[in-house]
């Protein structure tokens, strides 16, 4: 998440808004972002419901704990579903679509 | 009214999100030298190589930093030296004073280090072709009986801050070695930037 927070003038730039999507509850995520100076919203979704209408489901990695997968999706404006990475975010890759999708749909 | 082409929803647990910081060395060299028997660093990087004990480490996937080195030292564990080279330091500010304060929040966490880093000495720096800033920071698990001696030395690559930083692990009643301090500071003096940064040309 400290990534994207490096990114977001290049996120704005391109016309892109991030959010961070989690299973931890409110208080946690609030303290958590406080800790790394996080200013992007951050979602709670203690149920995983919008997780797994995205199609995260727990990680296979850590058996025994509710831990869920980690997944970047990039929905464009008309909300369709263009770029779905699993794992660790690949940032280079992210700007570079979106710097695509941004001049795929011309200036705002 | 702006309209955003993209939204990005990242999933993720909080608690373990953190990478790890485990190193790999690889087995093909994404590095050659000079004639001027500086080290060229996949094309970007140009810098003058420590001494050869000090082996090359390096970072595959989602590391903390990219690559530097690292060397076994005498005494009892866990004395070892390692310096490298960090494009994306912790913290988000580009500010250098800003970014430095957010780095020790989090360095060395994944060392479990039961004591916070106390700073030593804190000093603005030519680095890279501009300013810097070198902190000497130090940190004691009185329960692990360790101890970690540092210098990060943090710079800038366009409008981004990038860091180099040293560790030195010693037991809690070693003593440091001011020889791979020198090192470091060869090293860090005499890197250079052969292109411009991914960020840079975007």
């Amino acid at each position: 998440m400290e990534g994207h927070q490096r990114n977001l003038s290049l996120y704005d730039r391109f016309n892109a808004r991030v959010v961070g999507v989690s299973v931890d509850d409110v208080t946690t995520l609030k303290y958590w972002a406080k800790s790394l100076d996080l200013t992007f919203p951050l979602l709670s979704n203690v149920t995983g419901f919008l997780g797994a209408s995205f199609g995260v489901g727990p990680s296979p990695e850590i058996k025994g704990f509710p831990v869920f997968s980690r997944r970047t999706v990039i929905i464009d404006k008309k909300g369709i579903i263009r770029y779905v990475r699993d794992g660790s975010p690949d940032f280079k890759e992210i700007l570079l679509f979106l710097k695509k999708l941004n001049q795929e749909g011309g200036k705002p | 009214m702006r309209k955003h082409i993209g939204m990005l929803l990242c999933f993720a647990l909080v608690g373990t999100m953190l990478s790890s910081c485990a190193t790999t060395e690889t087995t093909q060299k994404p590095y050659k030298f000079s004639q001027q028997g500086t080290v060229i660093w996949n094309d970007e990087f140009e810098f003058k190589p420590p001494p050869p004990e000090w082996r090359v480490i390096q970072v595959e996937v989602g590391g903390e930093f990219g690559f530097g080195f690292l060397r076994a030292d005498r005494g009892p564990f866990p004395s070892q030296s390692m310096f490298v080279y960090d494009e994306e330091p912790f913290g988000c500010s580009t500010e250098l004073g800003e970014r430095g304060g957010e780095f020790f929040k989090r360095y060395l966490w994944s060392t479990a280090m039961i004591a916070d880093m106390k700073i030593l000495e804190k000093k603005n720096v030519n680095v890279l072709g501009g300013e810097g800033l070198a902190v000497l920071a130090e940190g004691k698990d009185p329960v692990k009986k360790e101890k970690v001696k540092s210098k990060v030395v943090f710079g800038k690559r366009g409008d981004r801050v990038v860091a180099f930083y040293l560790t030195q692990w010693r037991h809690i009643d070693g003593t440091y070695d001011p020889s791979a301090f020198e090192i470091f500071d060869k090293f860090v003096a005499s890197f250079k930037f052969l292109k411009k940064s991914f960020y840079e040309t975007l």
